[in-house]
């Protein structure tokens, strides 16, 4: 970004891969995503990297949008400077924030307050999948609740890893990441995850059997992996 | 009545913008931006829902010039070019700018600092100047949904602003 805009935006947030920041595009509230390379070279290389990730992620966003996902509106893309600057979703809180939230205050009854988060997220998911579009990382922190979380007014984000293609492989390996972050992040979800994959099953109804016996045949590698390490 | 708008990017850009209908002369202007003894973007405001779409395609405009990638010649042809969804110059052209027989116009006119554009522009111009704020009611909704290929899956879950601004800015890295 150019010199001028640094001073006017907050760092919010500091990632390996990425920089995030708020302040103003003109007269609406913004998120600035600026994207840099891992590695010190700072090589033609790893430019077009940095470019091809931010478009993937310019390019995901878009599709979920024609599909009817709620996802931020993108309103310039910089890939002089590796930067998306994109709507920030104000009101809001990461499902993360909000399963945690639930799970202090209602100890045994939280999971079943959950259940229609779960089927939304599983809708989405499916939708996705059944038009192809791959997230790359399904974590509960890539899901922002906006307004009243009782709204179930998801919006995904955090497209950076995102592709499209159809092989059902790879969207029970975007499922397992999903299972893994959330029984991970949020202790006894396992019924949430099974809610998540009934709604999964009426969104993508035409690849869904397939998707999840791969799923199942990720989950065996995964555990034969945990099992030898 | 007629809005400077600071460039976000750089200090001494500015877009400034204004709208006028019961235009008695618009062949006369067109011809002038043509040849180049004026300097001003002439759009049709039908497709124009809000000031916020004409600031996304002219950021986007400025950032092409002053990195010296413009797909176009001139930046107020290329705030046209940006503007609309075809990748196709006279496409943009015959759908987002002044057509002879019009009589309603919104001029866009960047980094005018000493009103010198606006003025020789405005000496032309046979026509009412309107406020801004009237840009809302000469849109055409449908018209917009139209040339920007945009469905009611979309339009559930966002404003038909928000489905136009998307479009502009993903332009150069989705293809419709
Ligand atoms: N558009 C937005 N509106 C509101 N909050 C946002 C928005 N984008 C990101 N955030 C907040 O910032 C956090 C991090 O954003 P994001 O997930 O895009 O970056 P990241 O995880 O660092 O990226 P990556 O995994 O691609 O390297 C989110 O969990 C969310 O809290
Ligand atoms: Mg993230």
């Amino acid at each position: 970004m150019a010199e001028n805009e640094k001073h006017k935006l907050k760092l919010i947030k500091q990632g390996a891969e990425a920089k995030l920041y708020r302040g103003d595009f003109y007269e609406r509230p913004c998120i600035v995503k600026e994207r840099f390379s891992k590695s010190y070279r700072h090589s033609a290389l790893d430019r077009s990297l940095t470019a091809q990730r931010i478009k993937a992620e310019v390019r995901a966003l878009f599709r979920c949008r024609l599909q009817g996902i709620i996802v931020p509106t993108v309103y310039f893309v910089d890939l002089d400077s590796s930067c998306i600057y994109m709507e920030d979703i104000t009101d809001s809180c990461t499902v993360r924030d909000y399963i945690v939230q639930i799970q202090k205050e209602n100890g045994d009854s939280a999971i079943s307050q959950l259940k229609p988060l779960a089927t939304k997220i599983g809708g989405i998911v499916g939708k996705m999948h059944a038009n192809s579009i791959l997230h790359g990382d399904l974590t509960t922190s890539n899901m922002l609740l906006r307004g009243s979380p009782l709204d179930l007014n998801i919006v995904m984000i955090d497209f950076g890893l995102s592709y499209f293609d159809s092989l059902a492989e790879d969207k029970g390996v975007d499922l397992y990441v999903l299972e893994r972050a959330l029984l991970s992040t949020h202790p006894n979800t396992e019924e949430l995850f099974s809610t998540m994959m009934e709604a999964y099953k009426q969104a993508n109804k035409k690849g869904a059997a397939e998707v999840i016996s791969k799923l199942e045949e990720v989950r065996m590698r995964g555990r034969k992996r945990t099992m030898v390490g | 009545m007629t809005e400077h708008i600071a460039n976000q990017f750089y200090a001494d850009s500015s877009i400034t913008m204004v709208l006028y209908d019961e235009l008695e002369n618009s062949k006369e202007i067109r011809k002038c931006v043509m040849d180049g003894s004026v300097e001003a973007s002439l759009l049709k405001p039908i497709l124009i829902l809000d000031k916020f779409q004409v600031i996304v395609a002219a950021t986007r405009a400025i950032h092409n010039q002053r990195h010296k990638r413009m797909t176009t010649k001139t930046i107020h042809s290329e705030i046209l070019f940006c503007l609309s969804p075809s990748k196709n110059i006279s496409d943009s052209y015959r759908k987002f700018g002044l057509g002879d027989e019009d009589k309603c116009m919104l001029v866009v006119i960047v980094d005018d600092q000493d009103n010198s554009k606006l003025n020789a522009i405005q000496a032309l111009i046979k026509g009412r100047q309107l406020p801004l704020s009237d840009l809302q009611a000469k849109a055409d909704p449908s018209a917009i949904k139209t040339i920007y290929k945009i469905h009611d899956e979309e339009l559930e879950v966002c404003p038909l602003l928000d489905a136009v601004v998307t479009r502009i800015s993903s332009k150069e890295t989705v293809t419709l």
